[in-house]
């Protein structure tokens, strides 16, 4: 952080860390195009001026079209192919590769109901199904493990919104009618916070959400007690609390 | 008497001169709107809820004169689509396609006037409809330019005034397709003898190609207009789903396929004729031919037949499926390659040139600079992962507005600049050109390079108060020193407005048709000031459009050749060189 505020948000994640790497490498890259370029067009103005006789030039032939189509192919090919096997081989693929994270051993499953201008965030509680009396439920606030992989399954009831976790470097988009999934594996306990990063309405930047992350243990006795006191509270006339869906993996 | 020529001459003209400067005038006042607008915005974001200067108390009475986050979202709403619709476009496509393509084909006319004056009707009537929408009671759009439903549908955006703003986007649709009809027309069918297709300038290909991807492209925005329309006045649903939704609903992503199936070719849109005006630029300024030129013009093709093909990258996070995620990741980054071709050229153009710093080359080497910069950063957007993160910040508003925003505005001066002698038989003072030039551009690279720090720190966009998150916080000074170039930045079209008023109230008449030097037709064939009809007879084309060689000095005392001009024939005054 400088005098300026400018800088990247803690990361948080195992994959937070890995993509600050290929930002800031895909950064230098581009930055070093851009100045050789520059460099060439200033010494181009200072040295090739007014006074300066214009070179002999058909302008048009094989070999020139050659030269300038392999440069740019060059610089950027390269480029454009790093960048490409990178983002093929994300880790985690968190919007990808959904089904393969929900095999993992210990781990957590949240859904994420976003709607005018809140998040509502369910847990399956202890008999692990969604929909029954013992779900643990949040407001704007969501609470995982450490080390443990979390798979959300996201919608919305009204607008679109956008679940946003600076600090985990991830982003997807809530839509009604629809439920879309993201994973990630939180490594750093604390709290972060969570945006909402479509425009969803007047009050869309007031949308702000925490992430707590704890230690596993923290989290056992988070999720029992909730549940517990759910199972307490349950009230099977409350309608408008009944709003989770089938888990994705059972469907 | 006079008021009946100034009419005629003026009002109901179909001469293509008359109408490329109708859209002139039509696209700077909105240009003035739309900056106005933006300077709403970024004072709001260096000054949360205090209360606008000068205008504030007048503008916003209920709020106690500062912007509320209703006010803030129709802000940012009407000004991208200002921008985009009835400023950028207007200028660049509406104003110099107009003027110059017939000129530079050696053609008497569009090949059909009237519709050309209709076109321009039309785009009257899209901006006063657009105008229209700031009455309403609920008042104007204010769903974002990009309109995604649910939220512009009446399940958050109630009130007539998004739907007369989407109406002005269909109108404003009728007037594009036409005229690019006529621009497609006008060069396929216009062209003076020996006009080749590679002997056409790049002005007129960045033009020509800007059409086809209009005439394409805007009609499937008017399909999801439509339907958006429908949706939210005859109780259709195809873009309804959720709560709001009767028996299922429809699919509110189904609208974003429409829409950047049409609104990724659009920054192509505006960016095609930029590159063309800048191609034409450098090898005019640099007295030499442009570098490569039939690969520049493969290139501006390439990047024409791969625009359509590359949209998806809106929508990384929105859902698509993996397979298409990387599909479109692949062709977004291909794309690239095209462009930095294009630029290669430029710069191999200047290298070992001649290079005149007249006011249209500094505003090209502007485009250059930023168009490098925006292009480069679209580079990290373009992969998958990377995008995740930067997607729907302040980075993506910083890159996008190097393009649209500094690239096409110094291209429109560029333009501006080159072509006001034609155009109005007048010169700008090149010391204030210069002035304009150089605070422009160091202030567009300040404003935008600090969004894009902003975004790259995390800051999302469309945030009436970013200083909710506590992450946001430490971002006021920056978002501030932001603002401050920004407020310079509008400050310094000063310049640029007194420059134009100066050059009509007592600047110089341009009695040289052919100030700059240069072998294409609009200056060498047709006087200045361009009579009705342009060319006494119509030119007989001999060759490419830079004709530039150092040795013919000895023998001509110029450089360049005209385009129609005979080699045998050639004298030193043949070609309206005083
Ligand atoms: C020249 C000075 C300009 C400044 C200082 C400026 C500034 C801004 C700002 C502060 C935003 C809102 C960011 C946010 O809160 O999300 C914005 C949005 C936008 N601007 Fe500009 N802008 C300028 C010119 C332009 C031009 C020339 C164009 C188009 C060709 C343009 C197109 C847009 C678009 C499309 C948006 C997005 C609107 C939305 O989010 O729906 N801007 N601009
Ligand atoms: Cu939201
Ligand atoms: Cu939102």
């Amino acid at each position: 952080m400088n005098a300026l505020g400018v800088g990247l948000p803690p990361d948080a994640s195992i994959d937070a860390g890995r993509l600050d790497v290929v930002l800031h490498d895909a950064l230098f890259a581009v930055s070093a195009i851009f100045l050789g370029c520059l460099a060439v067009l200033l010494v181009a103005l200072v040295r090739h001026g007014r006074r300066h006789t214009a070179a002999a030039e058909s302008g048009a032939t094989a070999g020139k079209m050659l030269r300038s189509a392999g440069v740019a192919l060059g610089l950027l090919g390269i480029v454009d192919g790093a960048l490409f096997v990178n983002a093929l081989r994300h880790p985690t693929g968190a919007l990808a590769d959904f089904a393969e994270a929900d095999k993992l051993p210990g781990v957590v499953r949240i859904e994420l109901n976003a709607h005018q201008w809140a998040w509502d965030a369910r847990y399956a509680g202890a008999d692990g199904v969604f929909g029954t009396a013992d779900d643990v439920t949040s407001l704007n606030r969501i609470v995982v493990p450490e080390g443990a992989p979390v798979l959300v399954e996201l919608a919305a009831t009204d607008v679109i919104h956008s679940f946003f976790v600076p600090a985990l470097r991830l982003k997807r988009d809530a839509v009604p009618g629809r439920i879309g999934t993201v994973s990630f594996t939180a490594t750093t306990t604390g709290t972060f916070e969570i945006a909402c990063a479509q425009l969803c309405g007047v009050n869309h930047y007031k949308m702000r959400g925490e992430l707590e992350v704890v230690s596993p243990s923290e989290y056992a006795t988070w999720l029992a007690r909730g549940s517990d006191l759910a199972t307490r509270g349950y009230d099977p006339d409350d309608k408008s609390a009944h709003w989770a869906w089938p888990w994705m993996a059972a469907r | 008497m006079i008021a009946g020529s100034f009419f005629s001459r003026y009002i109901v003209s179909t001469d293509h001169k008359t109408v490329g400067k109708q859209y002139l005038w039509a696209g700077l006042v909105f240009l003035a709107l739309g900056g106005f607008l933006a300077m709403l915005l970024r004072w709001q974001l260096a000054f949360p809820g205090a209360r606008v200067p000068l205008v504030g108390g007048l503008l916003f009475p209920e709020s106690g004169g500062a912007l509320s986050p209703d006010v803030y979202a129709k802000v940012f709403t009407t000004h991208g689509l200002v921008m985009i619709f009835f400023a950028i476009t207007p200028v660049l496509i509406g104003a110099f396609g107009n003027f110059v393509v017939p000129l530079q084909i050696g053609a008497r006319d569009m090949a059909f006037p009237r519709l050309n004056a209709a076109s321009f009707w039309i785009l009257v009537a899209s901006q006063l409809l657009a105008l229209a929408s700031f009455l309403a009671p609920l008042g104007t759009a204010s769903a974002g330019w990009t309109s995604y439903p649910p939220l512009s549908t009446n399940v958050g955006t109630p009130g007539w005034g998004q739907s007369v703003m989407v109406l002005a986007l269909l109108v404003n649709g009728f007037s594009t397709v036409l005229g690019g009809v006529n621009l497609i027309t006008t060069v396929i069918r216009l062209r003076a003898p020996g006009m080749g297709w590679l002997r056409l300038p790049a002005t007129t290909w960045g033009m020509f190609l800007t059409s086809i991807l209009n005439v394409t492209f805007v009609p499937v925005l008017g399909s999801a207009a439509l339907l958006l329309l429908l949706d939210r006045h005859l109780g259709t649903q195809f873009f309804i789903a959720g709560a709001s939704a009767r028996a299922g609903g429809g699919d509110p992503i189904a609208y974003q396929h429409l829409f950047w199936i049409f609104g990724h070719p659009e920054v192509y849109i505006l960016i095609l004729p930029a590159w063309g005006v800048v191609t034409d630029i450098v090898s005019f300024f640099s007295r030499k031919p442009a570098f490569a030129y039939p690969l520049t013009v493969g290139a501006m093709i390439a990047v024409t037949a791969l625009s359509g093909l590359v949209y998806g990258h809106h929508m990384f996070v929105a859902g698509l499926g993996p397979m298409l995620g990387q599909a479109f990741m692949a062709l977004t980054l291909v794309i690239s390659i095209p462009s930095a071709v294009i630029a290669l050229n430029w710069l191999q153009t200047i290298w070992r040139g001649s290079v005149r710093l007249d006011s249209p080359m500094l505003y090209a080497l502007g485009v250059i600079i930023v168009f490098g910069m925006g292009g480069l950063t679209g580079v990290l957007l373009g992969d998958l992962s990377l995008d995740v993160y930067l997607h729907d910040t302040m980075f993506v508003v910083g890159h996008f507005h190097l393009i649209m925003a500094s690239a096409t505005f110094l291209a429109s001066f560029a333009a501006i600049h080159f072509w006001f002698p034609k155009l109005f038989a007048r010169r700008l003072d090149e010391n204030l050109a210069r002035a304009h030039f150089s605070s422009s551009l160091v202030l567009l690279i300040l404003v935008f390079g600090g969004q894009m720090l902003a975004g790259y720190s995390g800051q999302p966009r469309r945030l009436f108060d970013p200083y909710q998150y506590e992450f946001l916080k430490p971002l006021l000074p920056l978002n501030r020193w932001t603002s401050y170039a920004a407020f310079a930045l509008a400050t310094a079209q000063l310049l640029f407005v007194w420059n134009v008023v100066r050059a009509f109230w007592r600047g110089a008449r341009e009695t040289d048709p052919n100030p700059w030097r240069v072998g294409t037709l609009e200056w060498t064939c047709a006087p200045t000031p361009v009579p009705v009809e342009n060319f006494a007879e119509v030119p007989q084309v001999q060759r490419g459009p830079h004709a530039f060689d150092a040795a013919l000095q000895a023998s001509l005392g110029r450089d360049f050749l005209g385009q129609a001009e005979l080699v045998s024939e050639a004298k030193p005054q043949s070609v309206g060189v005083k």
